[in-house]
């Protein structure tokens, strides 16, 4: 029987972004609309369950209550049974139940955020994460329902599916030694002490940017470093810049629709395995993947470390030209 | 964002009087020393200094019936507070407003108000006085989830919007109306997410966390100060008593209850402040007897008012000009 799940993060999408850039809003109905898609493709394409996790907004139960209503659902939907806490935990611990079930596939809504909570509850499990946050690099602007075929044909292909997938790289963020978060595509070290609204987006308060990949076509602080030096998903190595007022310039894409000049004052490559080190001279919080998490005081020693150990993302239009030559779109007469 | 000690400091001094403000008036509304109904903002004392941090003397702030918090974040006498709560003479109101009628012109406190929705039509009108008058004012406009299902609060977002008016538009997301969960009175869990229907920015934040809501409110305030126009800040809290005192609350869940008194913003924000060395965990101390013995005072203040006299009961009832209409 093939499975797949999805994680739909309720909350992304709507911090202050909105108010301090010009980024995308996108409300909740809309992801339960996404979600309809998502799981109408995959059943189309021969999934048997697909498995929601629970959210403030209960979107598993909208979709299901649309689609029998609408009288299209002809595969088993199904809820994780746990009580929610509505934070990040939700969606670590429902993609740790979600492949510990064995779902051939998890497709998560959301920003980068919502991507890496998700990579911090499975370890084999393809990953397909689409967008509904705000600055997403991780994430794909996807229709639904090319993302419910593309589940499909990972969940459909079993272990093969691997052969259309990236190993992402990962960063590690020690702490005076000790492992306290990773991240996906950045870590970026901000002068502020609290983690407030979460989201950052001054230039002016932005010290270090340590990424797995970046380019100037994404947007964020990442994309900092990417308009600097270009880094693939597909090389051996992650980049380290640190800001300041001198260095060489450059115009980046820091939120929607917002460049803004800032210089790049020194810049490394942290291969695969290595370190990025330093000493914090005053207390700051590091972002991860966009959004504040690690209090930093002075002193403290921070480690960031590189490796290709994050989730196995599946590359759509990869894996959808695979199921076209397995034949997965033929119908049988 | 950039905000000092003494700013962080000032928050923790007004969420700690309302707090005990509200505490106190629980206790004396239990010993029926507070006539007609209150409404209390225990749990939610982290949205309504952060947010007033950011305002300046001359701003406007339109409130509900839940506004004891509102008038105090925005400089309200406790003394003249408590007296309109006792019903007394020297009261705000004269002790004929109770509880939801608190206003105080000279703090552009424009007024709680008994009428769900009302706060949304007066923030319109104080926004287009600041811009006919041209001036550089704003108007925050508190209100509580369940008032988001009036025609009121779409009516004003949309004019708010297209008169690009000054106007902050917080709302207090507690997740009740009265006795009714938001998951059973909307069809959406983020209220900000109708900003978009109205071109107006939505976001949502920790209403709990007042460095959060201060962070996001900053941010909104510069933006109508600029003329670019409204904003709808949704703050996620909970209120931790019933809809009013003696509700029981017994349609709330206890593991609900007990989840959201784990985010409780006083202890929170206390410890991060002394945390974060901002203040010691002895001025925090301090902070509480001061804000404590100021409690007490308005408490006696209050209750050696007089009541007003009978003969008082009409006066101040009609305006002027409504007597001059009569009189032709």
């Amino acid at each position: 029987m093939a499975s797949i799940g999805i994680i739909a993060n309720p909350a992304s999408g709507k911090d202050i972004r909105r108010l301090v850039s010009y980024a995308t809003t996108i409300d909740n109905n809309e992801k339960v609309n996404i979600c309809k898609r998502i799981v109408l493709a995959a059943q189309g394409l021969g999934v048997d369950e697909t498995v929601f996790m629970p959210d403030t907004f209960m979107m598993g139960y909208a979709v299901l209550d649309a689609l029998e209503s609408d009288g299209v659902l002809k595969s088993k939907l199904t809820l994780l049974d746990f009580d929610i806490e509505a934070t990040l935990d939700d969606t670590i611990r429902a993609a740790r139940m979600m492949e510990e079930r064995g779902v051939g596939c998890l497709v998560v809504l959301g920003g980068d955020g919502t991507s890496r909570a998700a990579c911090k509850g499975i370890t084999e499990t393809p990953l397909m994460s689409v967008s509904t946050g705000t600055n997403n690099v991780y994430p794909a602007m996807m229709e639904g329902t090319v993302a419910g075929m593309a589940a499909a044909a990972a969940a459909l292909m079993g272990e093969s599916a691997r052969e259309c997938c990236i190993h992402d790289k990962k960063i590690s963020v020690y702490v005076n030694g000790v492992l306290r978060d990773i991240a996906l595509i950045d870590a970026v070290v901000s002068d502020d002490f609290y983690a407030g609204a979460k989201a950052i987006w001054d230039p002016e308060r932005i010290r270090r940017i340590v990424v797995t990949r970046c380019h100037p076509a994404t947007i964020g602080f990442s994309a900092v470093a990417g308009a600097y030096e270009i880094v693939e998903d597909t090389d051996d190595f992650g980049l380290a810049v640190t800001l300041g007022h001198t260095g060489r310039g450059v115009l980046a894409p820091i939120a929607a629709g917002v460049l803004t000049p800032v210089h790049v004052e020194s810049a490394q490559r942290v291969e695969l395995g290595g370190d990025y080190t330093f000493t914090a001279e005053t207390r700051c919080m590091i972002a991860l993947d966009g959004e504040r998490e690690v209090r930093v005081q002075p002193g403290d020693s921070v480690t960031m470390r590189i490796n290709r150990d994050g989730p196995w993302r599946v590359l759509p239009r990869k894996i959808l030209s695979r199921a076209a030559g397995l034949g997965m779109y033929n119908i049988q007469v | 964002m950039a905000i000092s000690n003494e700013q962080m400091k000032d928050m923790y001094v007004k969420m700690r009087r309302i707090r005990d403000f509200e505490s106190a008036a629980a206790k004396l509304f239990a010993e029926g020393k507070i006539p007609g109904f209150v409404h209390l903002y225990l749990g939610e004392e982290a949205i309504a200094p952060a947010v007033c941090e950011c305002l300046r003397d001359d701003d406007y702030i339109t409130s509900t019936h839940r506004g004891h918090g509102h008038i105090i974040a925005k400089g309200g006498d406790l003394n003249l507070m408590m007296a309109e709560l006792f019903g007394r003479e020297t009261g705000y109101c004269k002790g004929k407003g109770g509880s939801m009628h608190i206003a105080d012109r000279d703090k552009g406190i424009l007024g709680a108000n008994g009428i769900v929705g009302a706060g949304h039509c007066i923030a319109c009108g104080a926004g287009l006085s600041i811009n006919i008058r041209g001036t550089d004012q704003v108007c925050v406009c508190f209100f509580g989830d369940g008032s988001t299902n009036q025609g009121t609060f779409h009516e004003s977002l949309n004019m708010a919007s297209i008169w690009k008016l000054p106007i902050i538009f917080v709302c207090e997301n507690n997740h009740y109306g009265i006795s009714m969960s938001q998951d059973r009175h909307q069809a959406i869990k983020d209220v900000a997410d109708r900003g978009a229907a109205y071109n107006i920015p939505g976001i949502a934040v920790d209403g709990n966390d007042p460095m959060a809501v201060y962070e996001a409110a900053e941010e909104a305030v510069a933006r109508a100060r600029a003329g670019k126009g409204p904003t709808l800040l949704e703050c996620k809290t909970y209120r931790q008593h019933g809809h009013f005192e003696g509700d029981p609350a017994i349609y709330k869940p206890k593991e609900e209850q007990a989840a959201w008194m784990e985010k409780d913003p006083m202890p929170r924000f206390a410890g991060f402040l002394v945390e974060n060395g901002v203040m010691t965990a002895e001025e925090v101390e301090a902070v509480d007897k001061q804000v404590a013995k100021e409690i007490e005072d308005a408490i006696a203040f209050a209750d050696a008012q007089p009541i007003p006299g009978v003969e008082t009961a009409v006066v101040d009832v009609y305006s002027d000009i409504v007597e001059e209409v009569r009189d032709r």
